[in-house]
């Protein structure tokens, strides 16, 4: 089934953090090459959601499907599977110990094996692609927050993923830093990478989301077109999220 | 307040100089009470210990404490009587710091000749400051020296390699796992280290007749005793990595003994640097225990070479001999330590570049 059907699909999905029920069955497919934009109040469950499609976090109840395989199925390589899907948090998470490019050679050569040339070679057209060549023998603590965001981004870029988590990535930095990160998403948008972005950006969500959901109280409140959304919210809770934010 | 007195006050606000003249008076009278007997004392030979005890009763001796506590107490009372009076911090801190050295100056004097004013004192200095014994014992106390820093470190070793392994394992999620790690850890925390070489020596090698040396059981105990320490430093270490590490690494496909050994370990290597070697310097100065099991000659550490060349002699200089043989190892391990924290604790860096 690989290449062909949704890239994934979550079927009645539930998760609880101790007596705290964060999500409350969640069903959801997603196609190939779309930018799906997750909003909504903060503990509305959608960083959770985010995390459950790669099993960081694991649902107590339901099934995920990636790329045509149940991999909520105990007897699932998970390590393997997470190869094809990357995630970039909020707090960057880069190793502090390895500089910018053996953050990003670690995997390659441990994970995917790959030589300790063709590791270099890749790690370093990534880090080309989000404009972080010069700093490539630098440690993560002499960037800037965005800088170690885009590290971030190729870090999770050099696996060659068929999917991309972004998890409120821009949460975590100054101001001024937000566009260059954006503007290192909406490129791989436009190179028709599939994404799920969680996120607080109202702006970015319309220009680069061909799919908007709009979270509360750990379920699915509104599903549909960015534009649609915005402009006219269906749901009362939407509509009040909306009013406070923009 | 009278005219007078506030003019005496008006006096010494302008006068940082009496700050200055009560820490000056303060550390003159240190240096006079310590350096200047310990002066002394070489000038005159430390052998044999006549010498000591004549230059101890000597006027220069007696002429240097009474100087050092008529300037003392000049520090205390200049130092406490006018640090309310300076106008800047730097000058009342001087004050202060003036007094407080008097205090520790003309302690020491009043010490120092409290017990050479004792009858006993000559026995005293013959007791504790024969030199020319340890001169006697000194390719013993080489020898004791390097079998104290071979012990430590061979335990030191086995013990890092053992407390990594129990560490790994009370961490599982598994409490089957965690269980005996644990029950191991708390067991050799919670007995004595000069139990646990008896008992191993006695129940163990004495009685299956194992081949192997007192000074083997001596670092092999030190060393299962070290991990079960070394085990929980290890556990701090590794829980004080924060969680997006591990996220990281494991959504980057790796395995969760991958990630550990790229990820998390490195760092938490780094931070346990400074505890580890406190455990270090604690394990330096157990190695002495060993002589429990009675260690051929050749075999003594430092505590050992110090005991035996006191019931040799019946003399207690040699116990002077070995604390200076730990301090020599132990005062530069501290020394690192407290700079390792202070650079980890100040790093902008964190943990890079150490």
């Amino acid at each position: 089934m690989d290449g062909t059907g949704p890239l994934v699909r979550l079927e009645g999905i539930h998760k609880y953090f101790g007596d705290l029920h964060v999500l409350k069955g969640i069903d959801l497919e997603l196609e190939r090459g779309s930018v799906l934009v997750v909003i909504g109040p903060s503990g509305s469950g959608k960083s959770t959601l985010l995390r459950t499609i790669n099993l960081l976090e694991e649902p107590q109840e339901g099934k995920v499907i990636f790329d045509g395989h149940e991999i909520t199925d105990i007897r699932t390589d998970l390590n393997k599977v997470r190869t094809d899907i990357g995630i970039v948090f909020q707090a960057y998470n880069l190793f502090p110990h390895k500089k910018v490019v053996d953050n990003i050679t670690l995997a390659l050569r441990k994970v995917l094996k790959l030589g300790e040339k063709d590791a270099r070679k890749r790690a370093l057209e990534q880090l080309e692609h989000v404009g972080m060549i010069e700093k490539s023998d630098v440690y993560p603590s002499q960037l800037s927050g965005g800088q170690q965001q885009r590290v971030a981004i190729a870090r999770a870029l050099a696996m060659k993923p068929k999917l991309m988590l972004f998890d409120e990535v821009t949460s975590a930095l100054d101001p001024e830093l937000v566009k260059e990160v954006l503007d290192a998403i909406q490129l791989l948008a436009d190179e028709g990478m599939t994404m799920v972005v969680v996120t607080h950006e109202m702006g970015f969500a319309r220009e680069v989301g061909t799919r908007l959901l709009f979270m509360d109280d750990g379920k699915i409140v509104e599903d549909g077109n960015p534009r649609d959304i915005f402009t006219n919210p269906r749901d009362e809770r939407t509509q009040s999220f909306l009013s406070h934010v923009l | 307040m009278t005219r007078r007195t506030e003019a005496v006050a008006a006096w010494y606000r302008e006068q940082t100089g009496v700050s200055l003249s009560a820490g000056v008076a303060g550390a003159l009278a240190v240096a006079l009470v310590i350096l200047g007997p310990m002066f002394l004392f070489i000038a005159n030979g430390l052998t044999p210990h006549d010498n000591i005890l004549e230059t101890a009763r000597g006027d220069a001796v007696t002429t240097a404490l009474w100087l050092g506590i008529a300037l003392g107490a000049a520090a205390i009372a200049g130092g406490f009587g006018t640090y309310k009076l300076m106008p800047t911090k730097a000058a009342r801190e001087t004050a202060i710091s003036g007094a407080a050295l008097g205090i520790q100056a003309v302690l020491l004097a009043a010490l120092f000749l409290f017990f050479r004013a004792g009858e006993k004192f000559p026995l005293l200095v013959r007791q504790n400051f024969s030199f020319d014994i340890l001169g006697d014992f000194g390719r013993e106390f080489v020898t004791g020296a390097r079998n104290t820093v071979v012990l430590a470190a061979g335990g030191e070793f086995f013990g890092i390699v053992l407390g990594l392994v129990l560490a790994m394992l009370i961490l599982s999620r598994r409490p089957v796992v965690r269980a005996p790690a644990r029950t191991y850890i708390n067991f050799f925390r919670g007995t004595p280290l000069i139990w646990q070489l008896s008992f191993i020596y006695a129940a163990i090698v004495l009685t299956a007749r194992l081949p192997v040396t007192v000074f083997q059981v001596g670092i092999f105990v030190l060393g299962l005793n070290a991990g079960a320490y070394s085990a929980e430093i290890f556990r701090a270490g590794i829980q004080s990595i924060e969680r997006g590490q591990v996220e990281a690494a494991r959504s980057l496909g790796m395995s969760y003994l991958q990630a550990m050994r790229y990820v998390i370990l490195p760092q938490a290597f780094r931070r346990v640097i400074p505890p580890l070697t406190n455990e270090f310097v604690i394990l330096i100065k157990d190695t002495s225990l060993i002589f429990v099991l009675g260690l051929t000659a050749g075999q003594r550490e430092l505590f050992g070479i110090g005991r035996d060349a006191y019931s040799e002699t019946f003399n207690a200089t040699p116990y002077l001999g070995s604390v200076l043989g730990y301090l020599a190892i132990t005062l530069p391990m501290i020394w690192v330590v407290t700079r390792l924290e202070r650079k980890l604790r100040s790093g902008l860096t964190g943990i890079v570049g150490m």
